[in-house]
């Protein structure tokens, strides 16, 4: 018998305003817990707008979306108790410090006394900022912010933390830092929904992808059934090219 | 309410780390109120507001010199100084030194005295009156470039009354003294008086509707520039709604399962607070640091309840038009430019630089739709009028309309473009 999905989505379709061709169009897919789901696509394929239909940020034109047993569409206090979200960009306030960050955010997702207090050395240590703890956000380096974007969006330990390309344009090291702890959390229970356009980190951290492209679902599954489906790809790099073509995505 | 203290003390945190920011909020205002209450308070002394210094050249050691220099010496509104060069005096008026000065021409008494006589004998004669065609005897004023029209008018009337006056007590007693030859009386018994009488019939400055007070040059700027940097509040406020759109903790505030209103209150009651300090701040210089520089002491009234709560609705109203901006606009220099244009121009039609009942007809018709004017309005109200938390409750319902319909704006706009994605 098949596991329940945590996150089912049916039919979902939208479109920006002024735009002819649908951001999302038909798009369904299934998540269950625990999953490391990954949604990969090329630019424009509508990654970021799946994820933020997901969260709450927008309203889509059709489709259904239940979340854990319940329409998340339309019990949106109840969906964003369960969720978190790490955003393309650095969603922290700069002139404060990570602290700061963290207790502002972890009081508007209900922590508060000894819980959020327990909670924030945690999740400092978590992305190794433990020591940089008094330093205004702004004065931190491209890899320490992502980090520290991280460690907002699971301070409140989610049961699904939404990552919208968590790594893009890091070193090394804290790309390798953040990876490690991404597979900790989902070891530990936290069920992943995550978008990247690095092939490597995907198929190093996903059990099961959907590839979409203009909007559509163009292949998914695990990473090795689906390269064992396309046997002529060597990787999930060459299967992406293969399915999403080599024409440039401005 | 945690999420509610949460966001109020990130704000507040954020504004204070914004120095930069904060120094325009404060320092901006700060400056208008000292340099147009100091500017006002000159030009209320040049058109008359405050006591006219004046220098007086007696060449005429006579009645009419001494006379006029009793005179003036009784009136509170004139600085009176005894100069002896008219050349000096005229030069001292010119450079400033003086606002106006007379000049009384030697032998001034004797000619009025010998013209006088003439006068009344060729009136008491029953010869035809003929005029010996120099009746003038000139008393010269001399007045400061920069005096104002009216000043003059006010001085000028002052000196021809007490002129009047000296004439009139010289006239009498030429008149008496005629009268006793007449009556075969030594003439020498008939009584010059020393000043000019003071007149029965007087004209008394009342106040209109019973109020005693009168806006001086602080009264007047402290609200006004208060409220031109309060409502300066917009640009960061829009500036950090737009840094939260963009920087994309926006998303996670929405993300968030905190109560929205939480979150909105918060923001809104953090900025307005500093819009309270800014008008406190304002008050503060106006009672204790602009009196040293030479203007009155700002007096807030006895209604310190109503002037808070007017602070705090105009507070109120900066924040919603703050709101409304950083919805509307799509980077921190478009919300910079619309603010401050808006702000600038509100200003003006509300009466912050020029008196409403100064402008053009259209225009003070206009200045009803500015919200810097039902908030100056108010504040003249509760400082120059003496009125209280009644007086000023159409100022007050005004402003939390104008923050009440600019809030729901910019939470319609907000709602609708992002469920949207614009």
């Amino acid at each position: 018998m098949a596991e329940q999905a945590l996150i089912q989505v049916e039919n979902l379709r939208f479109s920006y305003p002024g735009r002819e061709v649908p951001a999302v169009d038909n798009l369904s897919l299934q998540v269950t817990a625990r999953d490391f789901f990954g949604l990969l696509g090329p630019n424009g394929a509508g990654k970021t707008t799946t994820i933020s239909i997901l969260c709450s940020l927008l309203k889509p034109a059709a489709g259904e979306v239940i979340i854990d047993g319940f329409d998340a569409l339309r019990n949106k206090t109840h969906l964003r108790r369960l969720i978190g979200l790490v955003p393309q960009e650095i969603a922290l306030y700069s002139s404060l410090n990570v602290i700061e960050n963290l207790k502002y955010f972890g009081r508007l997702y209900g922590l508060s006394g000894s819980e959020l207090k327990l909670r924030i050395p945690h999740c400092l240590e978590l992305v190794g900022l433990q020591d940089r703890v008094s330093q205004p956000v702004a004065t931190f380096s491209g890899g320490m912010k992502r980090r520290a974007n991280l460690a907002v969006g699971v301070l409140h330990n989610p049961r699904i933390l939404f990552l919208d390309e968590p790594t893009v344009g890091i070193d090394a090291q804290s790309r390798n830092l953040i990876l490690e702890n991404l597979k900790k959390l989902n070891a530990d229970g936290m069920t992943m929904v995550y978008t990247s356009h690095y092939m490597e980190e995907v198929a190093q951290l996903c059990n099961r992808l959907q590839i979409i492209d203009r909007g559509e679902a163009i292949a998914e599954g695990a990473p090795q059934g689906l390269l064992g489906e396309h046997s002529d790809c060597p990787d999930l790099e060459a299967l992406f090219l293969k399915l999403t073509g080599r024409q440039l995505r401005d | 309410m945690r999420s509610f203290l949460a966001t109020f003390c990130k704000d507040l945190l954020v504004l204070w780390r914004d120095r930069a920011g904060l120094a325009v909020l404060f320092l901006m205002p700060l400056a208008l109120v000292i340099v147009v209450s100091l500017v006002q308070n000159n030009i209320m002394q040049l058109t008359g507001d405050s006591a006219t210094r004046m220098i007086l050249v007696d060449q005429d050691k006579g009645l009419v010199g001494q006379g006029l220099i009793r005179y003036l010496s009784e009136r509170d509104e004139i600085n009176l100084e005894i100069g002896t060069d008219a050349e000096a005096a005229r030069s001292a008026v010119a450079a400033g030194d003086y606002q106006c000065g007379l000049i009384i021409p030697s032998r001034t008494s004797e000619q009025l005295v010998i013209r006088l006589q003439q006068q009344t004998e060729a009136e008491w004669s029953d010869s035809p009156k003929v005029s010996d065609g120099n009746t003038d005897l000139p008393v010269e004023i001399v007045f400061d470039g920069t005096i104002q029209g009216l000043l003059r008018f006010a001085m000028t009337t002052t000196i021809r009354y007490a002129l009047f006056g000296l004439e009139t007590i010289q006239r009498e007693h030429i008149t008496m003294q005629m009268v006793f030859a007449e009556l075969n009386m030594p003439k020498e018994q008939a009584i010059l008086r020393e000043t000019v009488p003071d007149p029965l019939l007087v004209v008394t400055e009342g106040a209109a509707a019973g109020q005693p007070l009168r806006p001086n040059s602080v009264q007047q700027n402290v609200p006004a520039w208060s409220l031109f940097g309060m409502f300066f509040i917009a640009v960061p406020l829009a500036g950090a709604l737009i840094r939260e759109r963009q920087e994309g903790t926006l998303k996670r505030l929405i993300c968030a399962p905190a109560p929205a209103w939480q979150v909105l209150v918060g923001k809104t009651l953090a900025y307005s607070l500093i819009g309270l300090l800014q008008f406190g701040l304002m008050i503060l210089v106006g009672r204790y640091l602009l009196p040293h520089l030479g203007t009155p002491v700002f007096d807030v009234g006895d209604q310190p309840l109503a002037v808070f709560v007017l602070a705090l609705a105009a507070s109120l109203a900066a924040t919603g038009f703050g709101m409304l901006l950083g919805v509307l606009v799509r980077s921190y220099d478009q919300a910079s430019m619309a603010g401050a244009v808006a702000i600038v121009i509100a200003a003006a039609l509300g009466g912050i630089m020029v008196p409403v009942f100064a402008m053009p007809g259209p225009l003070q018709t206009l200045s009803r739709i500015s919200p810097l004017n039902w908030g100056l309005d108010g504040f003249y109200e509760l400082f120059v009028r003496g009125g209280g938390l009644g007086d000023i409750s159409s100022n007050l319902v005004a402003l939390l309309a104008f923050f009440g319909v600019t809030l729901l704006a910019a939470i319609s706009i907000f709602s609708f473009r992002s469920r949207y994605g614009q």
